[in-house]
């Protein structure tokens, strides 16, 4: 039981601070699907940096400082050139993607994987089975809340809410919508870079491309399932992450006698299943964009 | 004393479209002004210029003694001026406390939690008499208590010039009587009111000047209301050509009453000898729709050769009732008949082929596709009723669009144009042509006049009096009382669903008023 409570928290907290960048650019009215490409980001930049110059903290914020520049890259493609959102998000996705592998394989060569001499510290052997969670696993509840009060208890968060939801509620009040997203965007670069790193730095310690392998998008998918409220889309984030350890479970019992593709697909097939489910639960209004910003 | 607010040769362009033109205007502490015109004139442009939410593209706006620097609502509201928008501007999802919390400006209290947020403005709320709780969402709020709650909001940042952009639209009549207490109390606590309104008879009950704008200039203003009549307001909203799709019908002058709102029309008896029934609703209920809308237990029956009008604040079962007519929404109980046919399972099409007509709420996005040539729209009809394998002729659909345009007076360059180049009345005739063909045998009317001019709005009216004299039976769907009761044969008010009332001329504003709030 402990096994599992650690591996889903190391599989999901990645997810979760992407998520929660999620959340924030969902409700500036920014659906943001280049968080697979700033989860990459993060993950290769962190390597990258702590490779280059031995100093895990550097790593985290060349993670944060590359995920920041390609938020502000999205901000100026939607605001300024008034690109489609969904496309220049899943352009953003492709340029994280083939950038981080291109890059990778001009500067290390053809193996595609980079190691770094050290990760994020962990809690230590002093902790028993919990001694493998790092830092930023253990910071994470306390960021989720601090995404929750920003949100929901400050006029900030009221502004940044109407901004998505009323546009023009928003500039009738004063405020400028285009500068809220700005602001709601640089915010989640900084946390789905943390995520990248999380996911690289955060055990193994080594970058391969592709490596984030969908997870920015099940990010994504947990802000939807979570109706964009970050407490709701941080445990739809933990329930991803614990049917991909039950699939990998799976396939150490069913070994040679399930498909190992099928196994892999399961978690996939879960979320779809997952919001299926809480489409209903909520009278199938799930999709209508003012009704997701609710809580 | 210098004036609250004054503007100086106002002029504001949208591209090559010139929306106000040179207005100056000045507008003395204190009072209530009134800015009046028909739709198109300008009057919502220049309360969102004043609020600093557009900028000018020449000329000046002036807050006391201080230069508002265009299309910044922050300085404008640091003046004391807020702006009350005719379909609010406060988020759905928003509790009321939140929806007042979000604009307020100042440092103090930035941060806040539920219990504080409530307490904070539980205060402001029952200062204005709003009987609500802060934590209700604003989605499930009735219009006139989400109006009273913007207006709250309005003034919590202590606002000294409150502008009100056709407040009165979406109310039932004793709403808009308690607006106007409420309105005169702020006046006279010393709060400068400037309020869009475009019935000179609401002008007459509440406003100290008056204004009038047409085709964004001014005509004359600000006036003391005092030595006005109602006349004269009329002629300096209508101009020099009253209605002149008018002159054919024998209610010209009660016609022009309802148009600007000056004495409310009582209505005509329009007798049938005998009418066979074209639609009847039997006992019909529905689920609640997204928006929270449904249809209880609705008996109606439309005779052929008469206009029913539907009465009611938005809201209240409007959007279902056209659905259910429609076949888009399924029942849980009751039964259609159109024409004598029960159609309660039929689909839309086979609806339309029995002769089943529908102008629709929304003329640009659900009675035309803006980016498609008229030619396609206007033969949209035609081929809905086609199997989807069978050929087209364009050139024929063509001649055919061009055709009935002409008939309908549709002002066109080419039918391969797009129906975005139209204006509103251009669009709504196109509509028109479309959905009054022959065969037509019962014809929905949602909203038909909404932001139509004068000429426009007198153009829908004699055609659906044509239609009506041709033995077709008519629903028209509105929430201004004043053209229900100068056309309607016979009214219902829906509240909450349900058949509040039914009503024959003469009718009577102060019944129909009170079913419209559920008062029986």
């Amino acid at each position: 039981m402990i096994d599992l409570i650690v591996a889903v928290l190391r599989t999901g907290t990645p997810m979760i601070y992407v998520a929660m960048a999620g959340v924030l650019a969902q409700r500036a009215g920014v659906w943001n699907l280049g968080l697979e490409g700033l989860m990459i980001t993060g993950a290769c930049a962190s390597v990258v940096v702590t490779e280059q110059t031995g100093s895990v903290a550097l790593g985290l914020a060349g993670a944060i400082a590359f995920s920041v520049l390609l938020s502000a890259l999205l901000w100026l493609v939607i605001e300024k050139l008034k690109a489609n959102p969904i496309i220049a998000g899943l352009g953003l996705t492709g340029l994280g993607l083939g950038g981080t592998d291109f890059g990778i394989q001009a500067v290390y060569g053809s193996e595609g994987a980079v190691t770094a001499p050290a990760g994020i510290p962990t809690l230590g052997p002093g902790f028993g089975p919990f001694g493998v969670l790092d830092l930023l696993v253990i910071a994470m509840p306390v960021m989720v809340f601090a995404v929750w009060f920003l949100c929901r208890r400050t006029r900030f968060g009221l502004r940044l809410t109407a901004s998505g939801e009323h546009p023009f509620a928003a500039r009738s009040v004063g405020a400028d919508p285009a500068r809220m997203r700005l602001i709601a965007l640089l915010l989640g670069g900084v946390l789905a870079g943390l995520g990248g790193a999380d996911l690289s730095l955060g055990g193994l310690d080594i970058f391969s491309t592709g490596m984030t392998a969908g997870r920015g998008f099940m990010a994504f998918s947990a802000v939807i399932f979570g109706a964009g409220h970050p407490v709701g889309a941080a445990f739809a984030a933990l329930f991803f992450a614990l049917v991909e350890f039950l699939g990998i479970k799976a396939q150490l019992v069913f070994g040679e006698n399930a498909p190992r593709d099928f196994v892999l697909m399961l978690p996939y097939i879960a979320t779809v299943l997952g919001i299926w489910i809480s489409a209903r639960l909520r009278g199938g209004a799930l999709l209508s964009a003012t009704e997701m910003r609710d809580g | 004393m210098a004036s609250a607010l004054a503007c100086d040769g106002l002029t504001v362009r949208f591209g090559a479209f010139t929306a106000l033109s040179a207005v100056s205007l000045s507008f003395p502490r204190a009072q209530i002004h009134a800015v009046c015109g028909q739709n198109g004139a300008g009057k919502t442009t220049f309360a969102r210029a004043c609020a600093g939410l557009l900028a000018p593209s020449e000329g000046s706006i002036r807050i006391g003694d201080a230069l508002l620097r265009g299309g910044q609502v922050k300085d404008a509201r640091a003046a004391g001026v807020e702006l009350v928008h005719q379909s609010f501007a406060l988020p759905p999802s928003f509790t009321i406390a939140e929806a007042m919390e979000f604009g307020l400006t100042g440092q103090r209290g930035a941060v806040f939690t539920r219990r504080g947020l409530q307490a904070r403005w539980q205060p402001h709320l029952d200062a204005l008499g709003v009987e609500a709780k802060p934590s209700t969402r604003i989605r499930d709020l009735p219009v006139e208590t989400q109006q009273a709650v913007e207006i709250a909001r309005a003034l919590a940042g202590n606002a000294r010039v409150l502008i009100l952009d056709e407040p009165t639209a979406v109310l039932a009549p004793s709403a808009a009587a308690a607006l106007f207490q409420r309105l005169t109390r702020l006046r006279d606590s010393g709060v400068t009111i400037l309020i869009i309104l475009h019935k000179i008879r609401e002008v007459l009950a509440v406003a100290d000047t008056v204004s009038v704008l047409r085709g964004g200039r001014l005509i004359t203003g600000p006036d003391a209301v005092a030595d006005l009549t109602a006349g004269r307001i009329a002629a300096a909203i209508i101009g020099h050509s009253p209605a002149k799709a008018g002159d054919a019908a024998t209610e010209t002058a009660e016609d022009i009453g309802a148009l600007v709102g000056t004495d409310l029309p009582h209505g005509h008896r329009h007798t049938v000898s005998a009418p066979h029934a074209i639609a009847t609703l039997a006992g019909i209920t529905t689920k609640p729709a997204a928006d929270g809308q449904s249809l209880q237990d609705i008996s109606l029956t439309i005779g052929a050769g008469e206009i029913l009008g539907i009465a009611g604040v938005e809201g209240n079962g409007q959007r279902p009732l056209v659905e259910v007519l429609a076949g888009l929404v399924p029942l849980t109980a009751g039964s259609v008949t159109l024409d004598g046919t029960a159609v309660t399972g039929l689909p839309l099409a086979a609806r339309r082929n029995l002769g089943l007509r529908i102008i629709p709420f929304e003329r640009n996005t659900e009675g035309l596709s803006l980016s498609s040539p008229l030619w396609e729209n206007f033969a949209a009809r035609g081929l809905l009723a086609k199997s989807a394998l069978s050929l087209i002729n364009p050139s024929a659909l063509r001649r055919a669009a061009h055709a009935a345009f002409q008939s309908w007076d549709v002002r066109f360059t080419s039918v391969d144009n797009p129906a975005r180049s139209l204006s509103g009345g251009n669009a709504q005739k196109v509509i028109l042509a479309r959905e009054m063909d022959d065969a037509a045998k019962l014809i929905i009317l949602a909203q038909p006049t909404r932001g139509l001019d004068l000429g426009a709005t007198a153009f829908v009216w004699q055609a659906m009096r044509d239609a009506r004299d041709r033995g077709l039976g008519l629903i028209l769907i509105s929430s201004d009382l004043d053209e229900l009761f100068d056309i309607s044969d016979r009214l219902v008010v829906l509240q909450g669903g349900r058949v509040a009332g039914q009503f024959a001329p003469p009718y009577d504003l102060g019944r129909v008023g009170a079913a419209m709030v559920g008062d029986h």
